[in-house]
């Protein structure tokens, strides 16, 4: 117990030097970046003195280490400052995102494991027949199909011909839980899809490794029912890459899916981020970034948490 | 063909006459896909076409505009009373307009309106230059005191100054309350913005005409939804979805055409493209190499490869549409196809030495960028060495505030209620357009009285524009929207507006 306390101390200080960095990194990358915020908000009838104006009020005109060190010091204390488009606290604005990124992901990671877990270890055990090959080819397919094609050819298919789904957007003004979860249902499938092909070809790999070990073989000799030798026995040694590749899928898609999230309309942490780019909303972007690195961080603590769990032997 | 909307909207204008607040339908709801989230809903301090098409149905201004762009009383009782100098503007009140916040609008609520626009608008700023004094001198009339006469005041009150209660005035401001026939329920940024009719509204007297005239909220809610891939708005207004979608692919005519559920609607003459040139720094101080890029391009082309049909632009070198009562063919002598050898002799007879031309362009816009492309290569055939500089456009946008950092800039515009409003005629703006010619015609064409002397003026403006071509004008572009075959009496309009409109079966 006393080795696993130490792993986990030692883990979480690397965290925080980890987000101290980022937090210093983002912030000078966005100061870098050319464009002007002030210049966004005011629009194309802006002159040089009008922006110079809006900047001063905004205070974007102060030294840049007055502005560092005030945005360190209020994100200490858990302030990431007001959006300087959206009107709302940096926070609030992530957290109206969360919900639909966090559902999205949910609802994608599970249509992926769905879909690639028992077909990657059904290709596998039947290694180089009909079904291998099938496999094989559709996750080549798959992995090859860009997220939002695959999410155009679903609204155009389930959304505008059938009418099943709606096109985009999360519910509208009032939409109860069921309507928003509705709305993420073409989307999930167009991420899961696409995720299921790289998770499905790593079981495959993970599981053909684990069948050709010895201990496997001898379970088989044992005359142990070839159900209990792949599910109890190879399986769960061929879980560590697989929980590796679930939780990076994991970690991309709650960083945000910008490109599905886009075409479907969804107000995710992804869209919220590309468009504070866009209009240069400086917090929003530090807040953004800020927040997606430390869930990637903690993602893969926690991933590194069930490699101990899942194999003891594993040492961080 | 193009038989839609945009010829019969005249003739389904609205007669509303001035009447208390009639309910819309309960449940009565039109939801409009835009291209993106507003970047604030503080429309004076924000003159952009999205924060102006989402604020106008929250507030409005003194005057309206109608379809021929001539103001109207909206929430002035009348048009002012102009003194015989042209330095004194009265301006009466109506008496029947409540806020959302169901205060009454009192003289003093729109004084500091409009004080509030002189200091945080573009245009306001410029128009602070010239007003001495902004007083309430009665409960329901206001007065403007000029320095100098200035010909656009009343425009310039039909846009963006829009009146607001006192009360609420703040920058930031946090509180939306207007006057308008929606009024704001709620805001989730990135989501949606849902507006709601107005019990309290007036409706102001006078024929439903473009901005101006009677207004009715016909809907109980009204929705506008940020989906910033236009082909995702295609798809929702096709699907029944939406029942309006701004900005979307010319290519998606045919399809809109051929719908059951919806149809296209074009805005005419939605806006125009320039080449802005820098008159302050760099290879095109020389008036001469600015008359020499005039005439390398061709605009047949330049407008062909940014909009492909030839149904949605106009080669348009004026200042003004065909369609504008400003419109104006003055000082224009350069043809559309461009004179190439005389552009090569003003390269020559200017001495130019080969600095490049650095151009900025973007691929956010995708005619921008494809404008770009064909200009680089007439500009070279010219003899310019051409450095095209590709960015996003709030790095555009940036950059063209810094003097050494180019030489054209590409950008399109919406056409301004009048001629001195156009952008480019402010000294401070970028391309920095300041010498005695422009400053004498503007300055005679602020002060010019009478529609006659003001025609003049404006044609001298124009002229004088041509003879130091700050910008190369290009043409003018109409633009695909859609609407559901359930909107009824939708008036196509740059800041589409959606009372008035109503919501079939």
């Amino acid at each position: 117990m006393g080795s696993v306390t130490s792993v986990i101390l030692r883990r979480l200080g690397g965290m925080l030097v980890v987000m101290l960095a980022i937090v210093t990194v983002t912030f000078v990358i966005v100061r870098l970046t050319p464009g002007d915020p002030a210049a966004m908000i005011l629009g194309d009838q802006a002159t040089v003195q009008d922006i110079a104006d809006l900047r001063e009020r905004m205070g974007l005109d102060r030294p840049i280490l007055e502005q560092y060190a005030t945005y360190v010091l209020d994100a200490a204390q858990g302030d990431l400052g007001q959006s300087l488009f959206l009107g709302v606290p940096v926070l609030d604005a992530i957290a109206g995102s969360a919900e639909t990124t966090i559902f999205l992901t949910l609802f994608a990671i599970l249509i992926a494991v769905a879909i690639a877990l028992p077909v990657g270890i059904i290709s596998a055990y039947k290694r180089g027949s009909v079904i291998d090959q099938i496999a094989v080819a559709v996750s080549m397919l798959a992995s090859s199909v860009p997220s939002f094609w695959l999410g155009l050819i679903l609204i155009q298919t389930f959304a505008v011909s059938l009418g099943w789904f709606p096109t985009s957007g999360y519910g509208g003004p009032g939409a109860g839980f069921a309507t928003r979860m509705g709305h993420l249902l073409l989307p999930a499938v167009a991420l899961g899809v696409v995720n299921s092909a790289l998770i499905l070809r790593f079981t495959r790999a993970a599981m053909l490794d684990v069948l050709s070990e010895d201990y496997i073989r001898t379970a088989r000799a044992k005359g142990m029912v070839e159900k209990r030798v792949v599910m109890r026995h190879a399986l769960k040694n061929a879980l560590i890459p697989i929980i590796t590749v679930v939780g990076l899928s994991v970690a991309l898609l709650i960083s945000g899916a910008v490109v599905t999230e886009t075409v479907f309309g969804l107000p995710g942490i992804g869209n919220l981020t590309v468009n504070a780019v866009m209009r240069r909303d400086y917090p929003v972007i530090q807040g953004t970034l800020l927040v997606v690195a430390g869930v990637y961080v903690l993602i893969n603590f926690l991933v590194d948490m069930l490699y101990i769990l899942v194999d003891p032997r594993v040492r961080l | 063909m193009i038989g839609f909307l945009t010829t019969s909207a005249c003739a389904v204008a609205l007669l509303i006459g001035t009447a208390a607040f009639a309910a819309p339908p309960a449940g009565s709801k039109l939801t409009v896909a835009t291209i993106g989230e507003p970047a604030t809903l503080d429309v004076q301090l924000s003159p952009v076409i999205l924060v102006q098409e989402i604020t106008q149905h929250i507030f409005e201004t003194l005057f309206a505009l109608d379809t021929s762009g001539v103001a109207k009383p909206l929430l002035a009782a009348a048009m002012p009373e102009v003194s015989a100098d042209g330095l004194t503007y009265v301006i009466p009140l109506r008496q029947d307009v409540t806020f959302h916040n169901d205060a009454p609008m009192t003289a003093q609520d729109v004084t500091a309106s409009l004080m509030r626009w002189t200091k945080i608008n573009s245009k306001g700023k410029a128009a602070a230059a010239y007003i001495d004094t902004i007083e309430a001198t009665g409960d329901h009339e206001v007065t403007i005191r000029l320095k100098e006469r200035f010909a656009p005041l009343v425009a310039m009150l039909s846009q963006y100054s829009v009146i607001m209660p006192e009360s609420t005035l703040a920058d930031p401001l946090v509180e939306f309350v207007g006057t308008g026939p929606f009024r704001l329920e709620e805001r989730r940024p990135d989501q949606y913005i849902d507006l709601r009719a107005f019990e309290g509204y007036t409706p102001p007297a006078g024929e439903a005409d473009g901005y101006a005239g009677a207004r009715e909220a016909m809907v109980e809610q009204l929705v506008f939804t940020p989906v910033p891939d236009a082909n995702t708005r295609v798809e929702g207004v096709l699907a029944g979805q939406y029942d309006y979608a701004d900005s979307l692919p010319i290519s998606a005519f045919d399809r809109l055409e051929a719908s059951d559920v919806a149809e296209p609607v074009v805005l005419k003459d939605s806006g125009w493209m320039s080449l802005n040139m820098n008159m302050k720094e760099g290879v095109l101080t020389d008036v001469r190499l600015r008359q020499a890029v005039a005439n390398a391009l061709n605009s047949n082309d330049l407008m062909a490869a940014a909009f492909d049909d030839p149904g949605f632009f106009t080669v348009n070198g004026a200042l003004f549409p065909e369609s504008s009562t400003w419109y104006s063919t003055a000082g224009m002598d350069i043809p559309a196809e461009g004179d190439m050898e005389h552009a090569q002799e003003l390269l020559k007879e200017a001495g130019y030495d080969g600095t490049p031309l650095r151009i900025l362009t973007t691929r956010q816009y995708e005619f921008n960028y494809k404008m770009a492309q064909v200009a680089e290569v007439y500009l070279e055939m010219a003899g310019f060495d051409v450095d095209l500089q590709v960015s996003d456009w709030a790095t555009l946008t940036s950059r063209r505030g810094d003097l050494a950092a180019w030489d054209i800039f590409i950008t399109n515009s919406v056409f301004p209620p009048d001629p001195s409003m156009h952008n480019t005629f402010t000294a401070s703006y970028p391309g920095w357009y300041e010498t005695p010619g422009k400053d004498a015609a503007l300055a005679s064409y602020l002060s010019a009285v009478g529609e006659d002397a003001q025609k003049d003026a404006a044609d001298a403006l124009q002229t004088q524009f041509f003879t130091d071509m700050p910008i190369f004008k290009v043409g003018d572009f109409n633009s695909l929207s859609a609407a559901s075959k359930k909107l009824q009496n939708l008036e196509p309009a740059v800041w589409p507006f959606f009372w008035n409109v109503s919501v079939g079966n």
